[in-house]
C-alpha cells in the first residue's frame, strides 16, 4: 500500500513538473502584453493586427472567454484581471466604476492628445461617468431595416425607403409574410431581437428612469404602448416569429445571434439590425441586401448602442494600456472599423468622408449614409446611480420574456418591473448612506419625481 | 410455460429501459458524426459520416491541454482525498481519544451543508490567498472530504481489531499498523473512494467556471462550452468533445464497477 | 508490549491528532470555517462594491428576504423539483426488483442503467435541450406522430419554453391558476432528473439490500402460500425500510441543493424564473450582482431548511423503520 501511494505521489509530482513547464511563458521578445477582454470575431483580429503594425512594442492578446461584468470585476479585484475590457452600456459602466475596477483617466487621456468630445455624442455615456473619463469608444451602432432584395424582387414589391412610420411598415411586412396551405408561416415579414424593445420605447417617448435617475418609470403609457406594438407584431399582425417559432428556426454555426443567421438564410424579408451584421452577412454569397432607415413612431430617434474599452485600475500595465485607447481615437482605427462595417467607428468626423460612403471592396454597399444618419439621430440608454444595472436588467428581461410568451400584458409586466426596480432603489438607499444623501438632494430639486 | 412468459416479460422490460438510457448516447454518437447542417435534422443518420469532426475538435480548441488539466486536477484531488481521509478515518475507527464522537458527528453534519454556502467564503479565501486562476485553487479546497472520512471509517470498522492488536504485540507502531495492516485490508474501500472522488471531480463545473481565467488552465467541461457559445454553435463538435471527455469514465466504470457497487452499499447500509 | 491503561488514551490522543490533522485542517479551513464566515457576513451589507462602506446590519438581510417575493417563489420552485423523487425512488426499486430475479447479464444491464449517472454534465443537458425542442425535438415528434396515428388531437407541450406545470402554480405570484396547468420547463427538468437518477446509486443500494434479505424469510412466506404482492408487501418491503429511509433522506438533501447546472445550461433560470432554484438564486445574487451579504443570508436559510427537514425525517421516518 505504501508503494501505491508513494508511486502515485511520484507520478503526480512528475506530472506537476510537466504542467508547470507547459505554462505559456510571457512574451520573451520584450513586447508588452496587454490582455483585452472582448468578443472574438474576425474583425477584432484585424483591429489588433493593425495595432501591432502601428506599435510593434505591444502585443494585444484577445480573451473572449472571460467576458461578463461579474467575471471582470471579481477577477480584477482578485488580481488576475485583464488590462483592457469592453463595456457594453451605461449600466455596465456604473458597475465597473462602482466596484472600483475602472481606472479614472480624466487626467491621463487628454495628455495623449485624445479628445473625448470627438466621440459620437451617444457613445460618451459609455466612457463618461458623472463627468469623469473612464475609457474610450470602440464602435457604435443604431439599427435600421435590412431587407432581402431577392425576396422583394420575387414579390414584385418596390424596396422600402425612409423616413417612414410603423403603420406603413406593418402593411409592408404583412405583404411580405408567406404562409403555406395549412396557415403555417414559411417566411416571416420581419425579424427583431426582443431585447431591442428600447429602440421602440424611445420612439414612443418612453424612458426607463426619471431624468435624475431617482425613480423607475418603465411603466409609463409610452413604454407600454411601445411594448404593446412589439407584442402586436407577433400576436396581432403575425409578421414576426414568437418564441416557439423562433426555436423552430434555430440555426447552427456562423458568427452572431440567431436573428442574423435566420435573416441570412432567407427566413424573413426584413429585419431590424445594425451595420455590424455585415461582419456575418458579407459571407453569405447569394444574399442581396438593402438598407432602409428604421420606421419611427412619434419621435424619429433610434437607440444607440456600442461599446467602450476601459482600463483595469489594478493592472500593472495600465499606463501602457492607454496607448490602445489612443489608437481607438486614431483615423487609422476608425477607417478600419468603417471599412469592416463593425458598426461605425467611435469618432464621428471620420464617418463624414467619401471613404465611409463608398468602400471600393464592396461597391454593392451603397447605402452607408443610412447608417450614419441613424447614429446621428440616436440616443443612448439611461443609467440610474441608485440601482444596480444588473438587477434592473434581470427584472426587465424577465418581465419582457413573459410578454413575449404572451403570458402577461405589457402594462402588467412593466408595472411589475417598475415596482420591483423601485423597491431595489429603496433598498440601495437603505444600505448606502452616500447615495441616500445624494438621492435626497436630487429628490428635493425635482419635485414629485422622488416620491417614495 | 408461465415461467417462460414471465422471464420474457422481465427481459423485455429491462431491455426497454436499457434502450431509453442508451438512446441518448447513440444519438450523441450519431450527432457527433454529422455535418453541421444536419445536426438539427431529425433523421438519425448522417448523409456523410464526418469522422474528421473529432479531429476538428482537436484543431479548434486546445483539447489535449484541457484533457490533461481535467485528468491532472482530478488525479491530485483523488490522491489527496484518499490519503487524508484514510488517516482521519483511522483516527476515528481505531484510536481512542476525547471528543472523538463529537467531532465525528460534526463531520457528518457538514454533509448537509449546501455547496453554495461554502462557495462564497471559499472564493474570497482563494482571492486572499492569491489562488485564483491556478491549479492549486482547483485542487486544494476539494482535497478534504468529510464524505471520504465517513466512508472509509465504515470500511475500517469491518476489519477485525484483533489484527492490529496482533501487529502491535509484534512491536508495530500505530503508523505501521495503519499502512501495513488496515490499509491493505481496506483496499476495496479506498478504490471506491478513489472512483467516487475522481468521477465527481472530473465532471465538476461550477468551481472551475468561477475560478479559472486562463486558457491553459481550463478543464474540459468549461473548455467545451466553446462549442455552445452564442458565436458559432457547433453541436456536432460539442458532442464529439463530450464523448471523448466521458470515455475514460466509462472505461473506469466498466473495469471497477464491482468495487463501486460494494462501496455504495458499505457507505449507506452500515451507516 | 502492554501499556498502562491510564496513559494509553492520552498517548493515543496525540497519535490521533497526528492522523487527523491533515484532514481536520482542510476541514476547518474549507468547510466549517466558511460555514461560520458565511453566517457572519449574512449579517452585513457586504457587496464588493467599494463605494458602499462595510457595515453590520443585523438581521436586515433576513428581514428583507421575508419580503422578497422572488425568494418565496424560488423556494416553491425548489420544493417543486422534489416532486420527481417518489417516482425516481419507486423506479429505482422497481428496476432493482427486476434485476434481482435470476437473470443473465446483470452486469450489462447495471452498466447501461448507470450510464446517465456519471455523464450527467453539460453535454447531456444540451442534448436534452434539443430533445425538448417544441418543434423538431425528438420528444414532440413522437408525441405528434402518436397523436396523429390514433387521432388523439394532442397538442404537444412547449417544454422548456413554457411556464406551465402539473400543479398549475402561477407565475410570479404565490397561488394556483387553471391556465397554468400543463407540462412546462420545470416538468421537463424533473423528467430529465428521473431519467438520470433512476438507474443510478439508488438502484444499486436497493439491489444490495435485496440480496441481503435472508432467503429463509422468503421461503417461509412461500410455504405460507403468500402471493407475489403479499410477499413483497409483508416481507420484502419491511426489510428494505432502512435502505428506503436512507435514500429518502439523501435524496431530500441533494434535491434541495440542486438545480444549479440545469438552470445555468438549459434555461438561464427561465422562463420567467420558473426554473430558478434557491441555489441558482444565490449564485446570481452573489456572482452576478455581488450582494454577498444577502446571498449568504439566503444560503444560510437554505442550510437551515435542509437541516430541519433532515431532522424531521430522522425523527419521524426512523420510527416507522422496522429493524
Amino acid at each position: 500500500m505504501r508503494a501505491v501511494f508513494l508511486g502515485s505521489l511520484i507520478l503526480l509530482t512528475i506530472l506537476s513538473v510537466i504542467a508547470w513547464r507547459l505554462q505559456p511563458t510571457d512574451s520573451a521578445d520584450g513586447r508588452v502584453t496587454l490582455v483585452w477582454v472582448s468578443d472574438d470575431n474576425p474583425a477584432r483580429r484585424e483591429q489588433i493586427a493593425l495595432f501591432h503594425a502601428l506599435y510593434p512594442q505591444y502585443r494585444v492578446q484577445l480573451d473572449p472567454s472571460n467576458g461578463g461584468v461579474e467575471k471582470v470585476i471579481v477577477q480584477s479585484l482578485g488580481g488576475v484581471g485583464p488590462d483592457l475590457f469592453d463595456c457594453y452600456d451605461g449600466f455596465q459602466l456604473s458597475a465597473y466604476v462602482r466596484s472600483g475596477v475602472a481606472w479614472d483617466i480624466t487626467e491621463e487621456l487628454p495628455r495623449l492628445g485624445v479628445d473625448i468630445n470627438a466621440l459620437w455624442e451617444p457613445l460618451r455615456s459609455y466612457a463618461l461617468y458623472e463627468g469623469r473619463i473612464f475609457g474610450f469608444g470602440t464602435n457604435i451602432s443604431a439599427d435600421a431595416i435590412w431587407y432581402n432584395k431577392d425576396i422583394f424582387d420575387a414579390e414584385g414589391v418596390p424596396y422600402p425607403k425612409g423616413p417612414w412610420k410603423w403603420d406603413a411598415f406593418v402593411k409592408l411586412a404583412q405583404r411580405m409574410t408567406r404562409r403555406d396551405a395549412s396557415g403555417r408561416v414559411i417566411r416571416f415579414g420581419f425579424l427583431c431581437d426582443w431585447w431591442n424593445w428600447l429602440h421602440f420605447a424611445y420612439q414612443w417617448g418612453g424612458r426607463i428612469y426619471t431624468p435624475d435617475g431617482t425613480r423607475c418609470i418603465v411603466d409609463s403609457p409610452e413604454n407600454i404602448a411601445a411594448v404593446q406594438f412589439l407584442h402586436d407584431l407577433i400576436y396581432r399582425y403575425r409578421v414576426m416569429p414568437g418564441p416557439v417559432e423562433e426555436a423552430a428556426m434555430a440555426t447552427q454555426g456562423g458568427w452572431g445571434s440567431g436573428t442574423i443567421t435566420r435573416f441570412g438564410a432567407g427566413k424573413a424579408a426584413m429585419a431590424l439590425g445594425g451595420r455590424w451584421w455585415l461582419c456575418t452577412l458579407r459571407s453569405y454569397r447569394n444574399l442581396r441586401l438593402g438598407v432602409a432607415e428604421s420606421p419611427h413612431a412619434r419621435y424619429r430617434i433610434f437607440r444607440a448602442y456600442g461599446k467602450a474599452t476601459l482600463i483595469n485600475r489594478y493592472s500593472p500595465r495600465r499606463y501602457e494600456a492607454l496607448r490602445f485607447l489612443a489608437y481607438q481615437a486614431s483615423q487609422a482605427y476608425n477607417d478600419l472599423i468603417n471599412r469592416q462595417a463593425d458598426g461605425i467607428g467611435p469618432v464621428a468626423r471620420y464617418a463624414y468622408t467619401e471613404a465611409f460612403l463608398h468602400n471600393p471592396a464592396h461597391p454593392e454597399e451603397d447605402q452607408n449614409h443610412v447608417w450614419r444618419e441613424a447614429v446621428a439621430h440616436s440616443i443612448s440608454d439611461q443609467v440610474s446611480p441608485f440601482v444596480s444595472g444588473q438587477v434592473a436588467m434581470r427584472i426587465l428581461s424577465r418581465q419582457l420574456d413573459l410578454v413575449k410568451n404572451n403570458q402577461k400584458s405589457p402594462a402588467e409586466a412593466l408595472r411589475t418591473a417598475a415596482r420591483q426596480i423601485n423597491a431595489e432603489i429603496a433598498r440601495t438607499l437603505e444600505q448606502d448612506p452616500v447615495l441616500r444623501a445624494r438621492y435626497h438632494a436630487l429628490a428635493g430639486i425635482s419635485s414629485g419625481a422622488g416620491r417614495r | 410455460m408461465a415461467r417462460m412468459a414471465r422471464m420474457a416479460l422481465l427481459y423485455l422490460l429491462l431491455t426497454l429501459f436499457a434502450i431509453t438510457t442508451l438512446a441518448p448516447f447513440l444519438w450523441m454518437v450519431l450527432t457527433s458524426l454529422k455535418p453541421l447542417e444536419e445536426v438539427e435534422r431529425l433523421h438519425p443518420f448522417p448523409s456523410t459520416w464526418r469522422f474528421d469532426n473529432y479531429q476538428q475538435v482537436l484543431v479548434q480548441i486546445p483539447f489535449a491541454r484541457y484533457y490533461f488539466n481535467s485528468l491532472f486536477v482530478a488525479a491530485w484531488v483523488t490522491f489527496l482525498t484518499c490519503l487524508t481521509s484514510a488517516m482521519a478515518a483511522f483516527a476515528f475507527a481505531r484510536l481512542r481519544w476525547r471528543f472523538r464522537d463529537g467531532v465525528f458527528r460534526l463531520y457528518l453534519a457538514t454533509l448537509m451543508v449546501p455547496g453554495v454556502v461554502t462557495m462564497i467564503p471559499n472564493y474570497t479565501l482563494m482571492v486572499k490567498l492569491q489562488l485564483l486562476d491556478s491549479y492549486a485553487g482547483l485542487i486544494v479546497p476539494s482535497a478534504f472530504s468529510a464524505f471520504g472520512t465517513f466512508l472509509l471509517r465504515q470500511f475500517f470498522l469491518t476489519i477485525p481489531a484483533a489484527l492490529d492488536e496482533a501487529a502491535e504485540i509484534d512491536g508495530a507502531s500505530k503508523w505501521q499498523v495503519f499502512w501495513d495492516v488496515v490499509l491493505p485490508l481496506a483496499r476495496p474501500g479506498l478504490i471506491t473512494l478513489a472512483l467516487f472522488t475522481f468521477m465527481g471531480n472530473y465532471g465538476s463545473f461550477f468551481w472551475p467556471l468561477v475560478l479559472i481565467k486562463s486558457e491553459h488552465l481550463r478543464t474540459l467541461p468549461i473548455g467545451m462550452l466553446f462549442f455552445d457559445s452564442t458565436y458559432g454553435r457547433q453541436t456536432n463538435l460539442l458532442m464529439a468533445a463530450s464523448l471523448m471527455n466521458i470515455a475514460p469514465l466509462i472505461v473506469l466504470f466498466v473495469v471497477a464497477q464491482k468495487f463501486l457497487v460494494r462501496g455504495i452499499q458499505m457507505g449507506a447500509v452500515k451507516g | 508490549m502492554s501499556r498502562m491503561g491510564g496513559s494509553r488514551a492520552r498517548r493515543e490522543g496525540w497519535t490521533a491528532l497526528g492522523f487527523l490533522l491533515p484532514n481536520l485542517l482542510g476541514f476547518l479551513v474549507f468547510t466549517s470555517g466558511p460555514v461560520l464566515f458565511s453566517l457572519a457576513i449574512s449579517f452585513s451589507n457586504w457587496n464588493l462594491q467599494q463605494t458602499v462602506p462595510f457595515r453590520w446590519i443585523g438581521v436586515e438581510n433576513y428581514a428583507h428576504m421575508l419580503r422578497d417575493t422572488e425568494f418565496w417563489l424560488y423556494t416553491i420552485n425548489t420544493f417543486y423539483f422534489l416532486l420527481g423523487l417518489p417516482v425516481s425512488i419507486a423506479g429505482s426499486l422497481f428496476l432493482a426488483l427486476l434485476l434481482s430475479q435470476q437473470i443473465r447479464g446483470v452486469v450489462v444491464y447495471r452498466t447501461l442503467f448507470y450510464l446517465p449517472s456519471f455523464t450527467s454534465g453539460v453535454a447531456l443537458m444540451i442534448l436534452w435541450k434539443s430533445l425538448y425542442n417544441p418543434d423538431f425535438g425528438l420528444i414532440n415528434t413522437v408525441i405528434r406522430n402518436v397523436s396523429d396515428a390514433f387521432h388523439l388531437g394532442i397538442t404537444p407541450p412547449e417544454w422548456l419554453l413554457s411556464t406551465k406545470n402539473v400543479l398549475g402554480l402561477e407565475v410570479e405570484r404565490i397561488g394556483v391558476a387553471r391556465a397554468q396547468w400543463g407540462l412546462g420547463a420545470r416538468d421537463a427538468i424533473i423528467i430529465m432528473g428521473i431519467w438520470t437518477a433512476i438507474g443510478g446509486n439508488n438502484m444499486l443500494l436497493y439491489l444490495a439490500a435485496l440480496t441481503n434479505i435472508p432467503q429463509e424469510l422468503i421461503e417461509a412466506g412461500q410455504i405460507d402460500g403468500a402471493g407475489r404482492w403479499a410477499l413483497f408487501r409483508h416481507i420484502v418491503w419491511p426489510q428494505l425500510a432502512p435502505t428506503t429511509f436512507f435514500i429518502v433522506v439523501m435524496s431530500f438533501i441533494g434535491g434541495l441543493q440542486g438545480g444549479f447546472e440545469q438552470a445555468r445550461v438549459m434555461t438561464g433560470g427561465g422562463p420567467a424564473g420558473t426554473t430558478t432554484t434557491l441555489s441558482y438564486y444565490i449564485y446570481t445574487r452573489a456572482f452576478e450582482e455581488f450582494q454577498i451579504g444577502y446571498a449568504s443570508a439566503v444560503s444560510w436559510t437554505l442550510f437551515a431548511l435542509i437541516f430541519v427537514l433532515t431532522w424531521i425525517n430522522w425523527r419521524f421516518g426512523n420510527r416507522e423503520v422496522h429493524y
